[in-house]
């Protein structure tokens, strides 16, 4: 019985996103963007038909369940471009630096000033980097890893609705720069729309990503410790 | 057949994300286990006898259909609605705070960049009027 129901969930998240990629490619608007799209109309089905989120994982898990192969697969692309990554190490590692710092501390200070319980700015600090990893750090630092990944999603998707909006209006079109600044401010889901516009954006949107979650799993709960 | 290879491949991959967990667990590290076996794998593709096409077809599937493998964990937002409802300020904080990493970060990457594009530039023009 829950192997139907898995399959169903799973066939039932998959034809949803295409249907939204579908109505993405011909209306490619920023707040079309499928990974939004698709949630909402998930949240709303499920809402509906009275149904939960703990039923809805019995086949979201699985689905879920290859992101960590699909994180790991980024490997080829960095491989595919190890000429350039080598070329701009240096200003690589030095941008996503000050992005992941300025994240923090922005969001931390932003959160303090604006009186929030201590528990919700534990738990948005991290909300730039992957979920797992934003998870795991919270737990560490005593935030709700749960709500740690929806302050992850949250980061990310704004940053995959609005990022290029932004990019295109400071006239940021290097691949490089493109690439870091999606990859640090939104993780994968910032990785997945370089995709959108190359490979090399995307491969190094994935560096960016990693580095920040190396960056942040060391500054997070160094910073929150001198705080709290 | 390519379907085959999609799934032999994607196999492959999930045995470095397991190794990499594995890991972790073992050093208690906070850096996550995908990103370990991601590590490990790009080394390993530096060495002469691994083929990068054994991975490439499940690679390039993976990461094209990356969007989708993050909505189970979005719908997650759907538990805490009513927590956002009560701060909504927390939302409107991790906008701006993901806006000012997008600004600053790609910024710099482009000013440094830049400085490197000229400097190229510059050379090539030395070595013509030499």
């Amino acid at each position: 019985m829950n192997i139907i129901t898995a399959l169903l969930i799973i066939c039932f998240t998959t034809l949803i996103y295409f249907v939204m990629q579908i109505i993405y490619k011909k209306f490619p608007s920023p707040i079309l963007v499928p990974i939004a799209t698709s949630t909402a109309v998930i949240i709303i089905i499920l809402f509906l038909s009275h149904h939960s989120y703990k039923f809805y994982m019995i086949g979201g898990n699985w689905i879920g369940s290859l992101l960590g192969p699909a994180v790991v697969a980024f490997a080829y692309p960095l491989y595919q471009h190890r000429k350039t990554l080598k070329d701009s190490f240096v200003s690589i590692l030095t941008s996503v630096f000050a992005g992941t710092a300025a994240g923090l501390v922005s969001g931390i200070f932003l959160a303090l000033w604006c009186g929030l319980d201590e528990r919700i700015i534990l738990s948005l600090a991290p909300k730039s980097v992957t979920s797992p990893v934003a998870m795991s750090i919270s737990s560490l630092t005593g935030g709700i890893p749960a709500l740690a990944a929806v302050y992850v999603m949250v980061a990310g998707i704004s940053g995959a609705i609005f990022g290029p909006v932004i990019l295109k209006k400071l006239n940021i079109t290097h691949s490089i720069a493109v690439g870091i600044g999606l990859g640090t401010a939104s993780h994968g889901i910032g990785t997945s729309k370089a995709a959108e516009y190359g490979e090399l954006e995307s491969a190094i949107s994935s560096i960016a990503m990693t580095l920040s979650s190396i960056f942040t799993s060391i500054l997070c709960p160094l910073l929150l410790h001198l705080l709290f | 057949m390519k379907i085959f290879f999609i799934i032999c491949q994607t196999a492959i991959l999930y045995g470095f994300f397991l190794l990499g967990e594995f890991i972790q667990g073992l050093l208690h590290i906070s850096i996550p286990g995908s990103i370990i076996g991601m590590l490990i794998l790009f080394s390993l593709l530096h060495v002469k006898w691994f083929r990068p096409r054994w991975i490439e077809t499940g690679s390039h599937f993976l990461i094209k259909i990356m969007p989708l493998l993050f909505i189970p964990a979005t719908v997650g937002a759907m538990d805490y609605l009513s927590l956002f409802r009560k701060y909504p300020s927390s939302l409107g904080i991790v906008f701006i705070s993901t806006m000012i990493v997008i600004i600053l970060s790609s910024a710099m990457s482009q000013r440094l960049n830049r400085n490197k594009l000229k400097k190229v530039v510059s050379e090539a023009e030395k070595e013509m009027s030499i």
